[in-house]
């Protein structure tokens, strides 16, 4: 049975790099759509845009860091892969869960803020701070959710 | 430390001295114009005119940039210009420059190219599409006036149908038993469309034309002025385009010539109407009779002296008043703060300034965001690399104007705190030092200044960063209640304030003794503390209301407010996050250059390029979530507990200026 806990382990690595980076693929795919609209009309716009465009990229990011954890505990980077039973493994796809859930779905919603935030910086340039405060109160789940990711798989042990 | 104090000065001046006095104002850069409220007068329609002017210099400067800028080769980068490598030019050798030239006429020139390059570009997009038509009728036998003029008796038709139908018209033009004559292009048995030439009597042609409809031709008009063969045209169409496009290489070559040989001073002129511009807007705001002028400005207290000794010059015909704000201005705010709270200004007036008076946040935001921004970026490593990049950027750009200067001395104070986290959390570019055997020799050090793991205990990391969260936090609180003692009000001092430090903290010391990591005096400390705080949250709530009923609800309502509290210090655990972040993101890219690494022959090579590589995504991707981050934790969790803003920036009247740097001006 040892290979099912540790096939489960993996497909929580898959899911939580999977779908978190589908989410900021497609958050910075909507944001760089209206960037893309704004820069045409003011082509020096370019810098402040990037930053906002780049902002729902960290889903993606937060993804990876547990999937890393995952194949570090699962001893699949060097060193021998461990044993562990199907429950286990299934502990530890439960922990990729929040990262790889709210990951998504939260890049979606912060890409969208963030594209909105690129609107309005085009009329008001002078309000950039506040452009950039508007999507990251939408990570404060996805930074929550890894955090409850990350210590679930701490506290799993075997 | 703080907000500049302000003097209101109003500036009364003979008509005469109006230019001396804007051009003192402007040189001091320390008078932030207050638009006067005033009537028509002579001096106005004077200064709307010459605004009218400078507007119109401006326009044809606008012109010209949008026209010459794209086949300009500016010697200065953007960046060095940027970070203030301009030339250096004196205001006198500025207005010489200006005024030896003519932007009307060079933009009258320049337009003059612009337009033959226009009618040149459709010429020669019409004589293409003319060749193109040729192409499809290349075998036509007749001289095309044939279908262009046609003749008294004889008419032509031109178009291209469906392979299938052109059958069909065939047999129609043939039924119709009329002087007609058909012409099918040859063409490529894989294209569909066929193109064909009606010739026909002028008296029938109204009977072709229907045959055509019928059948589905789209019918084209033949382009007039071709009467030869189609041969005799194409050689025609051809030279014609080989003389457009050597006339339009031509005409751009006298762009990049007026660009390479006018663009310098063009961008002079800019600066110069530009400050011009500023001063006529002084004296547009100026209120005046028919021969004295005033004009109000905020000054700064500790600026006015020397403000009073560069008016001197223009002599006894300019009086200064200077007072004290009144009840019902509106004074901008100016931040005045020592060198290491500074670059953090930028931030305050990025939210929103203070009013004039009150209390300025950055010196207690400052401390906070640079620890926090340490915390988030949280790499030795990271550190040195931005260290050194700012070092470099300082050494070779000594005029950085002030503004940029501060805003990058963020990020420098910032590596600082970055470098400390990073030593004492053990990454140095990830786990590098651990990771490969050639940084060793630096494991020593590591090990001795390393004692908090993110990795390893997050649960400690994650204890300290709440722990600053509610530092930071009960901080602001704190100040809240002194700004309500200082206005006051007691009642909401302590009522609002303080008792929610006594509820949070008792809470925090209560639950921290029953779980056992506190000692158990501290536990009935904190539940004392809870308790007094809860009940004059619940007093202060209640106080408005005469109801007993009401009282309680109003009392509850306010204690619920608690979970605000709960979501605002668990905010805070981004600091751990991010953390991590950085130390995984740097770990993982160490980890793909060892495995690179071990690839024979270019197995060093691709080391390098994924390190390399891999930590400047690193550091760039992590510079900006510790950079937002931090400041979200100032913005949404630290002020609202004291601060809501709601001023405005004090902006003087300055040489400002984009393409040079004034030479015996201010900075």
């Amino acid at each position: 049975m040892d290979v099912l806990g540790l096939m489960l382990g993996l497909l929580g690595a898959a899911f939580a790099a999977g779908m978190a980076g589908i989410g900021s693929a497609v958050g910075i795919g909507i944001a760089g759509e209206s960037a893309a609209g704004v820069m045409s009309e003011d082509p020096d716009k370019f810098g402040s845009c990037l930053i906002l465009q780049a902002l729902p990229g960290t889903q993606g990011i937060y993804g990876l860091l547990i999937a890393f954890i995952v194949l570090n505990k699962l001893g699949l980077l060097g060193g021998q892969p461990v044993s562990i039973s199907w429950s286990q493994g299934l502990l530890v796809f439960a922990a990729c869960l929040p990262i790889a859930i709210v990951g998504w779905y939260s890049a979606i919603w912060q890409g969208k803020t963030s594209a909105a935030s690129i609107q309005m910086i085009s009329k008001k340039p002078d309000a950039f701070a506040k452009a950039v405060i508007l999507p990251a109160m939408v990570e404060t789940y996805a930074v929550l959710a890894l955090l409850t990711s990350f210590i679930t798989l701490m506290v799993i042990s075997f | 430390m703080g907000v500049a104090e302000l003097k209101k000065a109003e500036l009364y001046y003979h008509k005469s001295l109006r230019d001396d006095v804007a051009r003192v104002l402007q040189r001091s850069g320390v008078c932030h114009i207050i638009e006067d409220s005033h009537e028509e007068s002579a001096h106005q329609a004077d200064v709307d005119e010459r605004l009218a002017a400078c507007e119109e210099q401006e326009t044809h400067i606008r012109y010209l940039f949008r026209t010459l800028a794209s086949r300009y080769n500016d010697p200065v980068p953007a960046l060095d210009r940027m970070l203030g490598e301009k030339p250096a030019l004196s205001l006198e050798e500025l207005a010489e420059t200006t005024q030896k030239m003519d932007l009307k006429e060079l933009a009258a020139s320049v337009k003059k190219t612009e337009t033959a390059l226009n009618e040149l570009r459709l010429e020669a997009a019409q004589l293409k599409a003319n060749a193109g038509l040729l192409s499809k009728i290349a075998d036509f036998p007749h001289p095309l006036a044939a279908l262009t003029e046609g003749t008294r008796t004889l008419t032509g038709v031109l178009g291209s149908l469906s392979a299938a139908q052109s059958q069909a018209l065939t047999k129609d033009l043939r039924a119709l038993r009329a002087d007609t004559e058909l012409f099918t292009a040859a063409r490529d048995p894989k294209q569909k469309e066929v193109w064909v030439v009606i010739l026909c009597v002028r008296t029938r042609e109204r009977e072709v034309l229907e045959i055509c409809a019928k059948n589905g031709m789209s019918l084209v008009e033949p382009p007039s002025g071709l009467t030869g063969t189609v041969a005799e045209e194409s050689v025609k169409i051809a030279g014609r385009l080989a003389a457009c496009e050597k006339k339009e290489a031509e005409l751009l070559d006298v762009l990049t010539k007026t660009a390479d040989e006018w663009m310098p001073s063009v961008q002079k002129a800019s600066d110069y109407w530009g400050i011009l511009r500023g001063r006529c807007e002084t004296l547009a705001a100026s209120g005046a009779t028919e021969k004295a002028v005033k004009t109000s400005f905020w000054v700064p207290v500790d600026a006015l002296p020397i403000l009073q000794k560069q008016l001197e010059p223009v002599g006894p015909g300019a009086a200064l008043y200077v007072s004290v704000p009144a009840k019902n201005d509106v004074p901008p705010t100016l931040l005045r703060n020592n060198a290491f709270v500074r670059p953090t200004d930028a931030l305050t007036n990025l939210y929103s300034p203070p009013v004039y008076g009150e209390l300025d946040p950055t010196p207690f935001l400052s401390p906070f965001f640079f620890i926090f921004f340490g915390m988030c970026l949280g790499d030795a490593g990271y550190a040195l690399v931005i260290g050194t990049i700012l070092w470099i950027l300082f050494k070779k750009y000594r005029k950085i104007p002030s503004s940029l200067r501060n805003f990058v001395s963020i990020f420098s104070i910032g590596a600082v705190t970055t470098f400390i986290y990073g030593a004492i959390s053990g990454s140095f570019f990830g786990d590098s030092i651990d990771k490969f055997f050639f940084m060793a020799p630096l494991r020593g050090i590591k090990n001795a200044l390393f004692f908090l793991d993110p990795m390893g205990d997050p649960m400690s990391v994650l204890g300290l960063s709440l722990l600053m969260g509610v530092v930071h936090l009960m901080f602001g609180l704190s100040i809240a209640a002194y700004s309500e003692f200082r206005k006051g009000s007691y009642a909401d001092a302590v009522g609002d304030k303080i008792s929610w430090i006594l509820f949070v903290v008792g809470l925090i010391l209560f639950g921290g003794g029953a779980a056992g990591f506190l000692p158990s005096s501290v536990y009935v400390m904190g539940l004392g503390m809870a308790a007094v705080g809860a009940c004059l949250i619940f007093w202060h709530a209640g106080r408005g209301h005469k109801n007993i009923f009401m009282k309680i609800g109003a009392g509850l309502y306010a204690l619920y407010g608690s979970t605000s509290y709960l979501g605002d210090i668990l905010s805070y655990s981004r600091l751990l996050a991010l953390g991590l972040g950085s130390a995984v993101i740097g770990s993982v890219i160490n980890l793909l250059g060892a495995m690179a690494a071990q690839i024979p022959v270019v197995g060093f090579l691709l080391f390098i390029i994924i390190v390399v590589g891999g930590h400047a995504f690193g550091i760039a991707v992590n510079i900006l979530g510790a950079f937002v981050h931090s400041m979200r934790l100032q913005y949404v969790e630290f002020f609202s507990k004291f601060y809501s803003g709601g001023g405005a920036v004090f902006t003087p009247l300055t040489l400002s200026t984009r393409y040079v740097r004034i030479a015996d001006g201010q900075d």
